[in-house]
């Protein structure tokens, strides 16, 4: 049974540990249409798209993580369109690990609830395989980012995603020296965005949801050894992921992180969909900090489904020939 | 060398060629559904005008959005570029290209022809040359008429709108409320040249100012631009060939 979510940050591995299929939604190539009698049209289409999805689909159930505005409201939304849903409060503040802790007991009662079971060994499974799973992203990432692959293993069985990125990995061949960008905003469910920056004689590395923030993870040192010393694993693996605009981090962690990510590439392309306001409120410091680094950047809006290829061709080209 | 440029946009087609910094000639159409063939017809009429054979040409370039089609070219390089060089070749000490097409407008930021950075709006009507077509349509006029009226306009009625579709509704209701029609166009030029400027204002404006492009053609419109931007812009002789012409240059370079 599939249980959507939308956010990186959702614990997949205690939706997997509870039988079920954790799902990440996306907004697909079908266009917007029961969706409009829920949601605004100023909302982004990826909140849109999502909505459209589930009203189409057949899922178990819906998880949302506190994240941007938009997410935290369409919790009510898909409540109202009378789809089951869990609201799991992510702290907005990075650092509080025994409130997330007690957030992830009361969702294991949900997951319950839902027909569920988690247990400790269970648990334990799924979170050694989706570990594996985000090393081998890792892998293969490292050999050729791989988008459509990345897209389609948050919604298949971890199992098998493993089995097609390790297949991945085998025929992947290392990336010859091109001119380097870096992508960087929320999401991009649609493969083809990214051939345009290949075909356009870039190489890609990135900072997205649909990317490198699905499995880039610093994983906490210690082993669990009952389940609430696995919640608060997923705790600190979840507070200790590549960082994303919707929380508050100590210090300037987000921009830092972004920055040091574009050290090594000519130019960075801001990927935001359209009504994406955590991404468009950094947007100017960062763009801003980025040129005093030298490099060039432009800014590419994104609304699904993506209808536009031609024209997202002509700002990478036209980048690809400034640089 | 003999280099063509060829740019295929939205609505024209445009073709120039070059004699290493001599324009010999050039040609502008109307865009057919097939765009391969919209290119070999006005590549073969516009040699034709010129006396040419297409052996004579040494590179082609292609251009516009419509450029990926043209597979007879040399080479494809994007209407942004092209534009820039385009504009540098004809005003050399350029700093800000504003081009306004048919479906799209741009604003390039140059330095000595090389881009540095540029905006582009394609997805939405307002601030190109169709806002114009559609306004004109309301108004009954022809869009070659929408610029000479609109200079001789006693006051500025404002277009609240950025939408196209609910400007025109705008545009409607000025005209049953009885309100001069070049008061009317004045406000339509206004409309494109304050969506242009807000555009320009994320790359930076810096002097001096070309515009190219159809719109360019467009007396109200470069008018507008020129009083919100406090000095005059520079519109070439032929406006509309920028971006052919643009790859016919860099068709010399490549």
């Amino acid at each position: 049974m599939k249980v959507g979510y939308l956010c990186t940050f959702t614990p997949k591995e205690l939706i997997h540990s509870a039988g079920f299929l954790p799902y990440r939604v996306f907004a697909t190539d079908r266009p917007i249409n029961l969706a409009s009698a829920y949601i605004q049209s100023y909302s982004c289409s990826q909140a849109r798209g999502s909505l459209e999805c589930a009203l189409q689909d057949d899922f178990h159930a819906f998880v949302f993580t506190r994240c941007c505005d938009t997410l935290m409201r369409l919790t009510d939304i898909f409540e109202f369109a009378g789809k089951r849903v869990c609201n799991i409060e992510f702290p907005t503040k990075i650092g509080n690990v025994e409130y997330y802790v007690q957030e992830l007991r009361d969702f294991i009662e949900v997951l319950r609830e839902w027909g569920g079971e988690v247990n400790f060994e269970r648990l334990m499974e799924s979170l050694k395989l989706y570990r594996k799973l985000e090393e081998k992203l890792k892998q293969l990432f490292a050999l050729s980012p791989d988008y459509e692959t990345a897209i389609k293993v948050q919604q298949i069985e971890v199992r098998d995603a493993i089995k097609l990125v390790d297949e991945k990995i085998r025929t992947a061949k290392k990336e010859k020296e091109k001119p380097k960008v870096l992508i960087t905003g929320s999401v991009c469910p649609y493969p083809k965005v990214y051939e345009i920056f290949r075909e356009a004689g870039f190489s890609v590395k990135d900072d997205l949801c649909t990317g490198s923030r699905f499995f880039e993870y610093s994983y906490p040192d210690f082993e669990p050894v009952d389940l609430d010393s696995a919640l608060k694993f997923i705790a600190e693996k979840y507070m200790n992921k590549s960082p994303c605009p919707t929380k508050h981090y100590e210090k300037d962690k987000r921009f830092e992180y972004v920055l040091k990510l574009a050290e090594d590439c000519d130019a960075v392309v801001f990927l935001l969909v359209k009504f994406c306001d955590p991404h468009f409120f950094d947007y100017p410091q960062l763009r801003a900090r980025l040129e005093g680094m030298g490099k060039k950047v432009a800014l590419i809006e994104l609304e699904f489904p993506v209808v536009s290829f031609e024209q997202i061709r002509t700002r990478v080209e036209a980048l690809r020939e400034v640089i | 060398m003999i280099t063509v440029g060829i740019d295929i946009g939205s609505i024209t087609a445009k073709c120039v060629v070059l004699e290493d910094t001599r324009i010999l000639g050039y040609k502008i159409s109307r865009v057919k559904p097939n765009l391969e063939v919209t290119a070999k017809e006005i590549l073969a009429e516009t040699l034709s005008f010129v006396g040419l054979k297409r052996e004579d040409v040494g590179r082609i370039v292609a251009t516009g959005y419509g450029r990926n089609m043209v597979d007879f070219a040399d080479k494809k390089i994007t209407e942004i570029s092209c534009h820039a060089a385009g504009a540098c070749f004809l005003i050399s000490n350029a700093g800000t290209v504003i081009d306004i097409g048919g479906q799209d407008s741009k604003v390039i930021a140059v330095e000595n022809g090389k881009v540095l950075d540029f905006v582009m709006n394609d997805k939405c009507a307002a601030g190109t040359g169709r806002f114009i077509e559609v306004m004109a349509a309301a108004l009954n006029l022809r869009i070659e008429d929408v610029g000479s009226l609109a200079v001789k306009a006693t006051k500025k009625l404002k277009i609240s709108s950025t939408c196209t579709v609910f400007a025109e509704t705008e545009v409607v209701s000025y005209i049953s409320s009885g309100e001069k029609v070049e008061n009317i166009v004045a406000g339509v030029c206004d409309a494109i040249a304050g969506r242009i400027i807000a555009m320009a204002n994320r790359v930076g404006i810096r002097r001096e100012v070309v515009l190219t492009g159809g719109v360019a053609k467009n007396l109200g419109v470069k008018r507008a631009i020129e009083e919100r931007l406090g000095f005059p812009v520079i519109v070439p002789e032929e406006p509309q060939i920028a971006g052919a012409l643009g790859a016919a240059v860099l068709g010399q370079k490549a």
